[in-house]
């Protein structure tokens, strides 16, 4: 099938192009761009050509996804390797890296290469496996690291936990770095969050719910970034969620060091007040104690007007809701605004969905006692795209976080849509506003926050090495010169 | 909204002693007596009645004041709870005669909760009702032994009792509709 | 006369009652302590309404001193012990509940070991739900019996200058009795070595009017009431305190001590009472506390507030 996406509002950050212009798309490859709006327009009628209309809609590279917990193996019941595929197309999504946190877990070149192996057959999206750093992720054995990168393992990780040795996690470093791959590191001294529930702050300690401190992210993130320089290895922090991690970051890029950064949605747009829920409403909390808040910034003067769009609204969800239990935790406002400063400056290179269903079960129980995590990939774009709509971050550097930024974590030719690159793209509408309805996902995990609230931005079709992935209704059914030899083959029939 | 006078300061004073004599005569005297107001206004009409049997009989007949709210059998009717007063009876009420007093007998539902009430305190000889106004429509049957006043009402219609102790303007019953 | 606000369905904690309301409470408990005192100590109120008492974690006295209010206003009472949490059990919260809803329960009185558990059931229940302490998050119950003994033994709450000292941060005591105090008016101090209390910002974060402090003399200076609380002995095996016995020595209120508060102050205690670890033997069996009369008032409250959601 050959596709031409006319009157496309182009935005290619790895060719820093914002243009509007048309793609050809022929063999699974991106064949031609057309950098002005008209050209390149077959003049005759073309048998086997779809043309899609995508005016108003921005036209991108596919979003890569470094962190995504697909439950298959073991956990079918909260999301599979099929389903993860059809959320991630819908999420706009064409890569997506996954957690090796299943059962068992993905530690060793079997495990990988069957996981690679479903995920050809069933998802309608690109998945990269990453390889466990220990055998059953129990931190006492290394696991066959080599043979995991020879299976094709795009990285290693401990997913969500923090191999706790200082010493084992030196030697998986060194490993890591003789491979060539990256180590993306669960930052959590497990001693200092024992019980935890929620972030430690103003709103653990009006609700009496057991704190995970900031700080046991941070000391495993400096000791980190110092194993990782003792060996020379390339060192990513997975979803950074503190301003003091995201200080000890970008010190540690200044001095030159392979360390790189993300951080999700959630943590970047929502923060502890949604664990108030409904309580937030009337509650004045002030948005960080005076005094510690000082020590902390890093000589950038706080921005006026940073709140919470006024299409987010804490207070749709009833106090105590486990859908806003997530590890790490939602933090401190002062910590949403240091993950955007971090964004901005480039301390955090990536976007990742930390996409983490899971079922009803695990989510309907006492708030301490649910399983953390958020559905997260059809969600992602809609919720980063209120940072653009309240001026934070441009379009550009947005797009750029999601594809050329991971892209470049796994050490990867940047996705672009220059010519001959593989046509993984996609097409969303940054403008068209939704109601967030967990029942309309296709991932089986409908855990998310966002139950009722209004999103502005909605993926219309998502592309993966030239075939269509993820349609919204009709979208972009051609109209124009071409409709005649479409309708020839019958393509508007749907 | 109209409201119409129906008895006048002057009106309220001679029934109250009218019902005194009453009292004093229908059980031979007020050595045993206990009167038991119900609030609100049934504690100052009470206490109205035990200065003037002090006057009439050189006699100082206790006052006890009841509220009935935990006895209401109005539960099913939802609105805001109603707030609960103290009930402070001085004496021991068991085999006396206590003489109840309202401002205005209905429906017969507030006697009947004070009933349960009284019970709760003892057990006297006799219970007696004393009101100010009988209006009709009673869904129960009580009849009340005293009364000041019996006026035929409609049901849309509202008698408003005001107490110079409890309303602190002049006293009078007005009939409102 | 009927009550200033409109009918409230749950007690989950004070942070939604207005200084109003807290006042009406007080009053309806004084009519319910006048109940007590009687030779029939038992009305009608709630007669035909059937309240369940679910208690997943035990608590001999508030569970008893909630089904003698229940039964004081006539209410069928059911008591549910369940140790552990539903997850231990093998058995949802949600599940309970639908049961007992099925069964006909009007109102579910809970006490549970997590934090945020009644609102959880409050959200699913349809009838009203009376918060028995919720981890280390609200007890509304005891703060409003704190409020009121208070109330009746020094004739007011507002402009009071009250000391909350001990292992205020696991404790849901103290955060209810904050959020009561402080509506009503109270001077609250919280005194307690840093590891019970956590950095002071989180709590004005929330309550800007706090004085927070370790410095216990300073903190008694003037007080007129001292409200100590319970210290758990597996604080100092979780590395939270050195010993018990300088615990008690910087924090253990002694007759000494409370000469430093007002001459009438009177010192409080939740119960059940470490002797010798956060008070001392003679403070507590003192003229000044008021221990006892707490464990009284608390049956009057809580007949006032089962008949405040069930009754009228």
């Amino acid at each position: 099938m050959r596709y031409f996406i006319k009157n496309a509002n182009i935005i290619d950050p790895a060719r820093r192009i914002a243009t509007i212009g048309n793609i050809l798309i022929e063999h699974g490859l991106v064949a031609q761009v057309f950098d002005m709006a008209d050209f390149g327009m077959p003049s005759e009628p073309d048998q086997g050509i779809e043309v899609i209309d995508a005016r108003g809609s921005i036209v991108a590279p596919g979003f890569i996804d470094l962190h995504a917990h697909l439950r298959e193996p073991g956990d079918e019941h909260k999301e599979t390797i099929a389903t993860a595929g059809q959320a991630a197309a819908r999420g706009g999504f064409t890569t997506i890296c996954a957690m090796p946190d299943t059962t068992p877990a993905t530690d060793t070149a079997g495990a990988a290469r069957q996981l690679a192996d479903t995920a050809r057959r069933q998802s309608v999206v690109k998945v990269a496996p990453i390889g466990a750093v220990t055998a059953g992720r129990k931190g006492s054995q290394l696991a066959e690291l080599a043979e995991l990168a020879e299976a094709g393992c795009v990285a290693l990780s401990e997913a969500g936990r923090t191999i706790a040795d200082a010493a084992l996690m030196r030697n998986a470093l060194s490993y890591a770095a003789m491979l060539g791959l990256p180590l993306l590191a669960h930052c959590e001294d497990a001693r200092l969050t024992n019980g935890w529930a929620m972030h430690e702050g103003a709103v653990s300690t009006r609700l009496g719910l057991p704190g995970f401190p900031s700080s046991a992210e941070e000391t495993i993130i400096a000791r980190d970034i110092a194993l990782a320089e003792s060996v020379g290895a390339h060192l990513h922090i997975c979803n950074v969620s503190t301003s003091g991690g995201v200080a000890l970051i970008r010190a540690a890029k200044e001095r030159g060091l392979r360390v790189t950064a993300e951080v999700t949605p959630h943590h970047l747009t929502l923060s502890e007040r949604w664990v108030l829920g409904s309580l937030a409403q009337w509650t004045a909390l002030p948005r960080t104690p005076p005094a510690e808040s000082k020590k902390r910034k890093r000589g950038k003067k706080s921005e006026p007007g940073l709140g919470l769009p006024s299409w987010l609204d804490p207070s749709l969800l009833p106090p105590y809701d486990a859908s806003t239990r997530v590890n790490p935790p939602l933090r401190a406002e002062e910590d949403v605004e240091a993950l955007i400063e971090g964004l901005r400056d480039g301390t955090i290179d990536a976007i990742a969905s930390g996409h983490s269903p899971q079922s009803m079960v695990e989510k309907n129980v006492e708030y301490r006692l649910a399983a953390p995590g958020i559905s997260a990939l059809e969600t992602a774009l809609a919720l980063v795209l209120t940072l653009v709509h309240r001026g934070e971050i441009d379009l550009l550097d947005m797009v750029a976080k999601l594809t050329e930024g991971p892209a470049s974590v796994l050490g990867r030719a940047p996705a672009t849509l220059r010519p001959g690159s593989a046509a993984d793209i996609v097409i969303f509408d940054p403008e068209q506003s939704w109601m967030v309805d967990p029942r309309e996902f296709v991932s089986l995990g409908h855990n998310t926050p966002l139950t009722g609230q209004k999103l502005k931005g909605q993926v219309m079709l998502t592309m993966v090495a030239g075939e269509i992935a993820y349609r919204r209704g009709s979208f972009g059914v051609g109209t124009g010169v071409l409709r005649q030899a479409s309708k020839l083959e019958g393509i508007l029939e749907e | 909204m109209t409201e119409k006078q129906i008895l006048s300061a002057d009106d309220i004073r001679r029934a109250v002693a009218r019902i005194c004599h009453e009292i004093a005569e229908r059980n031979g005297g007020v050595r045993n007596l206990v009167l038991v107001g119900i609030r609100r206004r049934g504690v100052p009409l009470a206490q109205r009645i035990a200065a003037t049997l002090l006057d009439f009989e050189g006699i100082m007949v206790p006052v006890g004041l009841l509220d009935i709210t935990l006895y209401r059998d109005d539960l099913a009717m939802r609105g805001p709870a109603p707030v609960v007063h103290s009930t402070s009876i001085p004496v021991d009420i068991t085999g006396r005669v206590v003489v109840l007093v309202d401002d205005v007998l209905y429906t017969g539902r507030t006697v009947r909760a004070a009933l349960d009430a009284l019970n709760d305190f003892g057990r006297p000889e006799r219970i007696q009702l004393a009101v100010l106004i009988d209006r009709g429509h009673r869904e129960l049957p009580i009849r009340a032994d005293f009364v000041g006043k019996n006026v035929p009402t409609a049901r849309e219609e509202r008698i408003e009792t005001k107490l110079n102790e409890v309303d602190q303007t002049e006293d009078g019953v007005f009939i409102v509709r | 006369m009927t009550s200033t606000s409109t009918r409230r369905r749950h007690v989950l904690d004070l942070d939604d009652f207005s200084q109003a309301e807290i006042t009406e409470v007080i009053e309806t408990t004084a009519s319910m302590k006048e109940v007590l005192g009687r030779s029939i100590k038992q009305v009608p109120a709630l007669r035909s309404k059937t309240v369940v008492n679910m208690f997943f974690e035990e608590s001999t006295r508030t569970r008893i001193s909630f089904e003698l209010a229940a039964k004081a206003l006539s209410a069928n009472v059911v008591t549910m012990s369940a140790k552990g949490s539903s997850v231990e059990k093998g058995e949802s919260l949600l599940d309970t509940m639908r049961t007992l809803q099925a069964l006909g329960a009007d109102l579910i009185v809970m006490r549970h070991g997590e934090a945020g558990a009644p609102y959880y059931l409050a959200e699913h229940f349809n009838g009203s739900v009376i918060n028995a302490g919720d981890g280390r998050h609200a007890h509304p119950t005891q703060a409003l019996l704190d409020l009121f003994t208070i109330h009746e033994r020094l004739g007011q709450i507002e402009g009071l200058k009250v000391v909350i000292v001990g292992d205020i941060l696991h404790s849901r005591v103290a955060r209810s009795n904050i959020w009561g105090l402080t509506i009503m008016g109270a001077q609250v101090t919280l005194c307690a070595p840093p590891t019970l209390l956590g950095p002071p910002g989180f709590w004005l974060a929330t309550w800007p009017s706090l004085i927070i402090t370790s410095d216990l003399a300073a903190a008694l200076a003037g007080a007129d009431v001292v409200m100590t609380l319970r210290l758990q002995n597996e604080r100092q095996q979780a590395g939270l305190l050195p010993s018990l016995r300088e615990y008690s020595r910087l924090f253990g209120i002694s007759a000494a001590r409370m000469a430093l508060a007002a001459p009438h102050a009177i010192v409080m205690h939740p119960g059940p009472i470490n002797e010798g670890v956060e008070i001392m033997p003679d403070v507590a069996s003192s003229a000044q506390s008021v221990i006892t009369d707490q464990v009284t008032n608390g049956v009057a409250v809580r007949m006032a507030l089962l008949y405040r959601l069930a009754g009228g």
